[in-house]
């Protein structure tokens, strides 16, 4: 009954994004790649692959930026072509997607502002996804209130952004304060959407966005020692929709090394595993690197569930963590720098 | 016939290819189309092959041309195809091509770089004299508004704003700043929203839209672009309207202050732009003439370049021998083309100047071969009916050339319309007849396409369609007396204008002849006509369809034969037919009984009471009785059977045909079952004598052999317990088939019986009308309605009665005729051909 209902508005999108998942490439693929010798050859193979003739038009000799615009151009197209077929709640629930991008475009800018970039130079880096109109007035604000009140104030963006409304002037540190605490409101808002769609939605999305709140929370406890973030500036900027909430926030809170944070993982089964099997070695993978692993494994579990927005959600990030590696891969070819093409992030 | 009847005889070849002739013998090979190679190296990466530097400069040129076909599109430069035959080119000629191509590339980017450079120019110059005209405008208002403040004043709250603006402005010493711009038309509600709240409402916008659309110098589209003046106070608010204004992409233009200046400039922009149009147009020229004389040449450069490409691929599946010096390649062959192959790499050998002949051999393999069948146009489109429900099995019968006819006279069955059957007559006449253009004009049009593709099946459908109309008499619903009725009325005339209607008995209304074709025309004006048409088609159908099926487990024999499986014939074919004859065909039998002994006429003799109509028994009851093995009782003074013994014998008939059920179903299993029995037996002596014999060395390799042959048997054979199933699967469908499958054919009663009356509803509801209006507007009148009824003749009763009569044809041919014999598990042959590649890629280009 659930299934009828959902189909009518939603059967369509779903099933063209399990089509589009089917066309991510498999391990074999991924062999085949890390033999080629030059970008020609990855071309030639990702042909063969359901990226098709996307590069045929594209003159020789290739360039890793090529390869990483048109992997972005197509995935944006698939993601549009969903996003223009939605309808409601599927549509808002898409819209929340690409807000995450909003918030890095912002950040982009200003941050391209700050140190004097020219706008021409910053706006291909800005991801597509994320573009709206009023972007690229952005560098007129010189202080966060101005950017609410000049820029961000018709955006979708304007309700997350309240936490951050302060006379001070933008510098590099209350960049990454906005960004942080935008991101945040983000992630807390996005949850709170999920639940309330309630269902499979929100047992899948629940989950993926829980940990992806735990993720910054723990990235940005670590990556705060020895600077001047004061630790109450950093407890604020916790997304407190994870599961480490509420006693692992304030454990980290607390936190002044890594060894301190690697303590509170442990009480947490799944993040305590993540911790065991990093290091800094070179044959062992990163921490960042482990969490891309497991949010591939949560994005490919969302997969095996019906009736849901995940798909989407999941489909996107996993075609992305496809388009890292394929770039890594390019990369790796391009600076004939073959001892690390293995460090890709496999997509069971 | 014997080649469309089984797949052709094919052979797998082993080709041993010089180096240097490789490729002038793929490319002979490539023009004769006879050939499917295999890959040899699955495993092998698409960028590790051989030849995969040649693919992929071929890649780089069809990239080249795929740019110059770009640009000559949007010049809309007709392309020309010459339509002659372009040969491969020699390997050698590539590296001419790719410097032709590289030079036109460079050449045409460089023009458009220029282009592009002009009219960014002349488009800053077009929105430079749009903002001196539309400024113009906003200045004079200004300079008016004096004049009349008190009117405009409180009209608008904007206007309102702009007055106190200006006044203030004018105050506070004039010292009123402006830029001047253009802006895309979408972006203004923003732009204005975020100007207003950026400076804090201390800015005044005005602005027009300019009605041209301006040309996108980079995108080469037209976009519509408004002009825009913001009055504001102080550097502070300049830099920030500048700065919102470059967010925006707004351009900015310098405008003067005063009028006269203003003017000068326009002046000076219009001769300028004057200037540049002469330079465009010089540019534009040039552009045109080197693309004309690309145009001239590139459908063929395409199809060297696509040739050339799909030789190197093909190259890519071949094998290197050791020596480096020979490829080997792998390829299924139709026998009877052999000789041509041969003739083919010979050449192939001479034109690259090789010493060496190719080595072809045959080889043995157990693969099963691709299907093909040699095809013309008429057969093609039958056989593609056949192929959509699954490609035959190697050898297999085809049924493809009784479909020629079967298919069309079923349709035509279900479609029995003279007029209604000349029109998709005519239709398919014209698309035959003007075959060759209409093939040149390559149409996108998917259901023309579908149309076309079919153009001899619907040509005899319409032939057939015309036969079964003049059987059942019907032409548009009416009936033609060409012969003259053999009906007559006996009473007088007064008499029949006294009564409404009048009875014609068979008895003594008949004259001693029948109507020489087809349906009586009488029947027309018969009140009973659908009683007697719905007996006649039923019988007719079951007939026809008992024939078809029966036929179908016929072909199935021929298949058995073919492929010498004599337990099928025995244990399959034998217990079909006897079962399908006994009950199905002797239903047949009967109905033709009943039609040829029993008549009106014979009423009138007294001794011949039993033979009269009212006498005649009725087929339905009949079977059934049979079946149920109940005994008919007499009505009356008639006979309830038809001739003498008959109830002993049809008991007879469902006793054996009831015995063939489970000779069906346990015969083959059992035979296999004991022959495997047999297999195995025999390897048991085998071994037991070889270890008695040999002692203790052999007992190693006896071993081996016993370990390996029931393996090996396992893997060919099936188990006996999916025997089993499938027998009784086979055997259930069957039996229950010829039961479903008989009545299935009723569609044909139903479906023409359908058509019949839809026809003459539209008649009578709709034609009718039209006729029966008096006077001179009758005529008026008459054509409009003569205009509906040809519509909704061609959209209801031929097109769509057609379809549905179509769809109803295919599926008795799919389901109830195929389902005897044809299991269509084939794969089909796809030869490495210029033509069909070139096509493909042609068709995808379209796409």
């Amino acid at each position: 009954m659930k299934g009828c209902i959902f189909n009518i508005d939603n059967g369509y999108l779903e099933g063209l994004c399990r089509g589009f998942k089917t066309g991510i490439l498999t391990q074999n693929d991924y062999l085949n790649l890390v033999q080629c010798e030059t970008l020609e050859d990855l071309k030639l193979h990702l042909a063969g692959t359901d990226y098709g003739n996307f590069l045929a038009n594209e003159p020789s000799p290739l360039s890793v930026s090529t390869i990483d615009d048109k992997l972005r151009e197509k995935l944006v197209n698939e993601f549009m072509h969903m996003r223009n077929c939605a309808v409601e709640p599927t549509s808002t629930f898409l819209d929340f997607i690409t807000y995450s991008y909003m918030i890095d475009n912002i950040v982009l800018l200003i941050t391209g502002a700050l140190h004097q970039r020219p706008l021409q130079e910053l706006l291909p880096k800005c991801h597509p996804l994320g573009s709206f109109e009023q972007m690229e007035a952005i560098h007129i604000a010189a202080t966060p209130a101005e950017l609410y009140n000049a820029v961000l104030v018709d955006t979708p963006l304007a309700p997350f952004f309240q936490d951050c409304i302060s006379e001070a002037d933008l510098d590099e540190m209350n960049v990454e304060l906005i960004r942080n605490t935008l991101y945040k409101a983000y992630l807390e808002a996005f949850y709170d959407f999920c639940k309330e769609l309630g269902g499979e939605t929100a047992e899948v999305m629940c989950e993926i966005l829980a940990f992806e709140a735990d993720r910054r929370a723990l990235i940005i406890t670590i990556n705060s020692f020895d600077t001047e973030l004061s630790k109450e500036d950093r407890a604020r900027l916790f997304p407190k929709c994870g599961k480490l909430y509420p006693d692992g926030l304030a454990a980290l809170a607390r936190a002044d090394d890594y060894e301190q944070v690697r303590s509170v993982a442990e009480y947490y089964a799944e993040y305590q595993q993540l911790f065991a099997t990093t290091g800094n070695n070179p044959e062992e993978k990163t921490l960042e690197d482990r969490f891309f692993e497991y949010e591939v494994k949560l994005n490919v579990n969302a997969f095996l569930r019906q009736f849901h927005f995940g798909v989407f959600y999941a489909y996107l990030k996993l075609k992305e963590q496809e388009c890292r590696n394929i770039v890594w891969i390019a990369e790796c070819i391009a600076q004939r720098h073959r001892a690390k093409i293995d460090n890709y992030i496999p997509i069971l | 016939m014997g080649s469309l009847f089984r797949s052709e005889e094919m052979a797998l070849c082993q080709l041993f290819l010089q180096s240097e002739a490789a490729y002038a013998c793929v490319s002979e090979l490539g023009e004769l189309g006879l050939a499917q190679f295999r890959d040899l190296n699955p495993d092998v990466n698409a960028f590790q092959r051989k030849f995969v530097n040649e693919v992929r400069r071929c890649d780089e040129m069809e990239r080249k041309l795929r740019y110059l076909e770009k640009e000559i599109k949007k010049d809309e430069i007709p392309t020309m195809d010459s339509g002659e035959l372009v040969e491969a080119p020699q390997p050698r000629e590539m590296i001419d091509l790719e410097a032709t191509f590289e030079k036109l590339e460079n050449e045409l980017r460089e023009v458009n770089q220029n282009a592009e450079a002009l009219k960014r120019n002349f488009l800053e110059l077009t929105e430079l004299k749009h903002i001196l005209k539309k400024t113009q405008v906003f200045f004079d208002e200004r300079e008016n508004r004096d004049v009349d403040d008190s009117l405009t004043a409180s009209l608008i709250e904007e206007s309102v704003y702009g007055t106190n603006m200006m006044d203030l402005a004018a105050k506070t010493g004039g010292q009123l700043g402006f830029v001047a711009g253009v802006i895309l038309r979408e972006r203004i509600p923003a732009f204005e929203r975020m100007l207003w709240r950026a400076c804090r409402g201390n800015v005044f916008l005005r602005q027009a839209e300019i009605d041209n659309p301006l040309e996108d110098p980079t995108s080469g589209d037209s976009v519509y672009k408004s002009v825009f003046i913001i009055f504001f106070q102080g550097d502070q608010l300049k830099t920030r309207v500048k700065k919102i204004c470059e967010g925006f992409r707004a351009t900015l233009y310098p405008c003067p202050e005063t009028p006269n200046d203003r003017r000068e400039m326009a002046i000076g922009v219009m001769t300028r732009i004057e200037d540049l149009n002469t330079v465009l147009s010089q540019t534009q020229d040039h552009r045109h003439r080197v693309l004309v004389a690309a145009a001239k040449n590139i459908k063929m450069w395409f199809t060297k370049v696509r040739k050339i490409k799909a030789i190197y691929h093909t190259l890519n599946l071949f094998n290197l021998d050791v020596t480096q010096k020979c490829l080997i390649a792998e390829c299924w062959v139709p026998v009877l083309d052999l000789e041509a192959i041969h003739l083919a790499l010979r050449r192939g050998t001479e034109r690259s100047g090789s010493s060496v002949p190719p080595i072809l051999n045959r080889m043995e393999t157990k693969e099963i071969p691709p299907t093909y069948f040699r095809l013309n146009k008429f057969t093609k489109g039958f056989q593609n009916l056949i192929d959509a429900y699954g490609v035959a099995a190697y050898r297999e019968a085809n049924p493809t050339p009784f479909t020629i006819i079967t298919f069309p006279f079923l349709f035509a069955v279900m479609f029995g319309d003279l007029g209604h059957g000349m029109l998709m007559f005519l239709f398919s006449l014209w698309m035959v007849m003007n075959e060759k253009p209409l093939i040149a004009k390559k149409s996108t049009n998917e259901i023309w396409n579908i149309f076309f593709g079919g153009r001899y099946i619907i040509l005899l459908m319409g032939v057939f369609s015309m036969y079964t109309g003049l059987i059942y008499n019907d032409v548009f619903s009416k009936s033609l007396n060409i012969f003259g009725s053999e009906w007559f009325v006996k009473d007088s005339n007064q008499a029949i204008f006294r009564r409404k209607t009048t009875m014609l008995d068979p008895k003594n209304g008949l004259t001693d002849y029948t109507y020489p074709l087809g349906m009586d025309p009488v029947w027309q004006v018969a009140e009973n006509k659908i009683n007697f048409l719905n007996a006649y088609k039923m019988k007719v159908s079951i007939i026809i369809g008992v024939i078809h099926m029966m036929f179908g487990v016929m072909v199935g024999l021929w298949n058995h034969q073919f492929f010498r499986r004599r337990i099928n014939v025995i244990c399959e074919f034998i217990p079909q037919i006897i079962f399908m004859t006994f009950l199905f065909f002797y239903l047949c039998i009967l109905i033709f009984h009943k039609w040829v002994n029993y008549s009106a006429k014979a009423d009138l003799k007294p001794e011949l009471i039993n033979e009269g109509a009212h006498c005649a028994p009725s087929v339905l009851i009949t079977f059934i009785n049979m079946v149920l093995f109940k005994s008919s009782e007499k009505v009356g003074e008639c006979e309830p059977y038809m001739y003498g013994g008959q109830e002993g014998f049809q008991k007879f008939l469902v006793v054996i045909g009831l015995l063939c059920v489970p000779w069906m179903l346990c015969a083959k299993p059992y035979l296999i079952f004991k022959q495997r029995q047999l297999q195995h037996n025999k390897f048991d002596n085998v071994n037991g004598g070889s270890v008695m014999e040999e002692g203790g060395s052999a007992q190693l390799g006896a071993g081996d052999t016993a370990a390996a042959a029931p393996s090996g048997g396992h893997d060919e054979e099936e188990s006996f317990q999916d025997i089993c199933i499938h027998q009784g699967i086979h055997t259930i469908e069957y039996v229950l088939g010829c039961v479903s499958n008989t009545a299935s054919y009723l569609r044909l009663w139903a479906l023409s019986l359908a058509h019949a009356q839809l026809s003459e509803v539209l008649w009578s509801m709709v034609m009718r009308i039209g006729l029966a209006q008096s006077g001179w507007y009758g005529g008026i009148v008459l054509w409009a309605i003569f205009g509906a009824w040809a519509t909704l003749t061609l959209g209801i009763l031929v097109l769509m009665e057609g379809l549905s009569a179509f769809l109803h044809t295919l599926r008795l041919h799919w389901v109830e005729f195929q389902n005897k014999f044809y299991s269509g598990t084939g794969y089909s042959f796809l030869p490495f051909c210029f033509e069909s590649m070139l096509e493909a890629a042609q068709n995808a280009e379209v796409d």
